[in-house]
């Protein structure tokens, strides 16, 4: 039994180093043009031409979200972040939002087309929709926990950072982005997301010529060059979170004692910022998106997270302070309902298991 | 063929845990040199494969990264079999024992078994340390190899194998050249590219505005 066990989990540790080290090839085979002239990379200073003409958005600030790893296509995320981000477009005023990007391919192709493996990726969606808490979804974080590991690589970080970041510029123009406006764009990434963003800065930066922010969501960042192209980075993070500190623990430019490296300078001269969010984790019940964990002040940590989103904004000078507590004025009723409701389901199910299990 | 393939594997195995008997398991194959040749090619091949991204950042296309591989493998097995013959030539000269070119020539060659594994230094964050691991398995394996052929122990086996790298080290960096410099250019000849853009230099065309440095544009491979 114990042999048997123990075959197959060498198996199992023996196909993810080889799912791992197959990853890169997936942003190198973009960058070499084996998928298709079509999908190779642009020239240098230039952005992807659009076709069709898009009307310029009457927003000065463009707000790009980059999901966590569970993500599988742009709109295919964990149902919390969905719910999340529609509260965050009506609660973040005079901003135009961007969610189309998938961060976990230099092409911006999601897991479930043009791929060889999209029906297992499919079917691990349906799971998921079935049951949020279905293990098998793992293997969708471990696919893009490899792609946030590319990103952070300096072997395949300029390569795959290029593709997520011309991704980025396109999604821009199809929501009325101009380039050469020189409107500031704000950058969300969730967990891995925040690499992404951090890692795609170093080359949004000169492509669009405009001031590049980045707010990470308890986001597991390395050292990246990006540090140094971005204007300014706010790190949210819960202190019941484990995973946002994952980064300052494996990349080396994080540790202390290289107050040289591009993150510590940052940090030095607070172009990075760290801003606590009580009691959060990243994951369950209990994250930075959910809607039935409270702060002592009685928000949901939905309404908590966007809030603590909107105070940086204004801090940035990029919304107005009334008109955001206007929006937040307009959707507090909202927010509390759908808060409400997600409550009652919540002791609804817990109710339904413990009668289920007195039945049995 | 089977059988040839069974050999291979268990010249890769036997290496890799440091079986001492691993010459006489793979002198059994009637085909023991293509045994180790193949073993050697394969871990030049993967050797390379774990270092593509320099192929793939120069553009190589399918057809010619795969020769690429091939074509580091037969390098990679002759600077084997140079090396052999320094360790040989060295070893007869300071060790009474006098092993036969062909044994001592096998054994080295086994010695490129792990880094048939070579694909696992693209992991990404951990590639580096995977690279690591195997150039130090494969020291170990050679360090074996030679502690076997000249009947002697580890530590003088060990300061053979440095001998004889020193000696090829500087030989390639002054007699040699010329071959290197042959090497290269047959390798930039298989792969269709020049073979000089880097990583770096994506970072300084791209991130940087204005920049007109095309050396990483398309259009250079055929």
């Amino acid at each position: 039994m114990i042999s048997f066990l123990g075959t197959v989990l060498l198996g199992a540790i023996i196909l993810l180093c080889i799912m791992a080290a197959l990853a890169p090839f997936e942003s190198l085979g973009w960058w070499a043009g084996w998928y298709g002239e079509e999908k190779s990379p642009r020239v240098p200073g230039q952005a992807a031409t659009m076709d069709k003409a898009v009307a310029e958005s009457p927003h000065d600030h463009f707000l790009v979200y980059l999901s966590g790893i569970g993500a599988i296509t742009p709109e295919g995320i964990p149902q919390e972040e969905i719910d999340w981000g529609h509260l965050a477009v009506k609660r973040i005023p005079q901003t135009t939002f961007v969610p189309d990007v998938y961060p976990y391919s230099a092409t911006n192709t999601g897991l479930s087309t043009d791929r060889l493996f999209s029906r297992l990726w499919n079917y691990l969606e349906q799971r998921r929709l079935k049951n949020p808490y279905d293990l098998l979804q793992f293997l969708i974080n471990i696919r893009n926990l490899f792609q946030v590991a590319i990103s952070a690589d300096r072997r395949y970080g300029p390569i795959y950072n290029l593709g997520v970041s011309d991704e980025i510029v396109k999604a821009l123009q199809l929501r009325g982005y101009r380039i050469g406006s020189g409107k500031p764009v704000t950058l969300i990434g969730f967990s891995g997301g925040a690499q992404i963003a951090l890692g795609a800065s170093t080359f949004l930066k000169p492509t669009l010529n405009a001031p590049i922010r980045i707010i990470s969501i308890g986001g597991v960042m390395s050292d990246d060059v990006g540090v140094k192209a971005m204007d300014k980075l706010y790190h949210i993070w819960g202190d019941l979170d484990p995973l946002h500190g994952l980064g300052e623990k494996l990349y080396a430019g994080r540790w202390p004692i290289f107050p040289n490296s591009d993150w510590n300078q940052a940090l030095a001269t607070g172009k990075i910022e760290f801003v606590n969010m009580g009691q959060m984790h990243h994951n369950g019940s209990t994250n930075y998106f959910s809607w039935i964990a409270f702060t002592p002040q009685g928000q949901s940590h939905a309404v908590a997270t966007i809030g603590m989103i909107n105070t940086l904004l204004v801090k940035e000078r990029l919304i107005n302070p009334e008109a955001a507590r206007a929006a937040q004025a307009v959707t507090d009723a909202e927010a509390i309902a759908y808060s409400d409701a997600r409550v009652a389901e919540g002791a609804a199910a817990k109710q339904a298991r413990q009668q289920a299990r007195a039945t049995s | 063929m089977f059988d040839f393939l069974w050999y291979v594997w268990q010249g890769i195995t036997q290496s890799m845990v440091l079986n001492p008997r691993v010459a006489e398991v793979v002198e059994q194959s009637p085909d023991s040199g293509w045994v180790v040749l193949t073993i050697a090619i394969l871990g030049g091949a993967g050797l390379l494969l774990g270092q593509s991204v320099i192929l793939l950042v120069n553009r190589v296309q399918p057809r010619r990264f795969a020769l690429s591989l091939l074509m580091n493998g037969i390098v990679f097995a002759s600077s084997l079999a140079l090396w052999a013959l320094t360790i040989w030539v060295i070893g007869r000269w300071i060790f009474p024992t006098q092993p036969n070119l062909i044994l001592v020539m096998e054994l080295i060659g086994l010695s490129a078994a792990p880094y048939v594994f070579g694909l696992f230094v693209l992991i990404p964050y951990l590639g580096e340390f995977a690279y690591r691991v195997l150039s130090t398995w494969s020291a170990v394996i050679a360090t074996g190899a030679t502690a076997y052929s000249f009947k002697v122990g580890w530590w003088p086996a060990f300061l053979l194998v440095g001998a004889s790298w020193l000696v090829i080290w500087g030989v390639s960096n002054t007699l040699g050249r010329p071959i290197l410099a042959l090497r290269s250019r047959a390798l930039r000849a298989v792969s269709g590219t020049t073979l000089d853009a880097s990583v770096a230099d994506i970072l300084v065309q791209f991130a940087t505005p204005g920049s007109d440095n095309n050396r990483t544009q398309r259009g250079q491979h055929d």
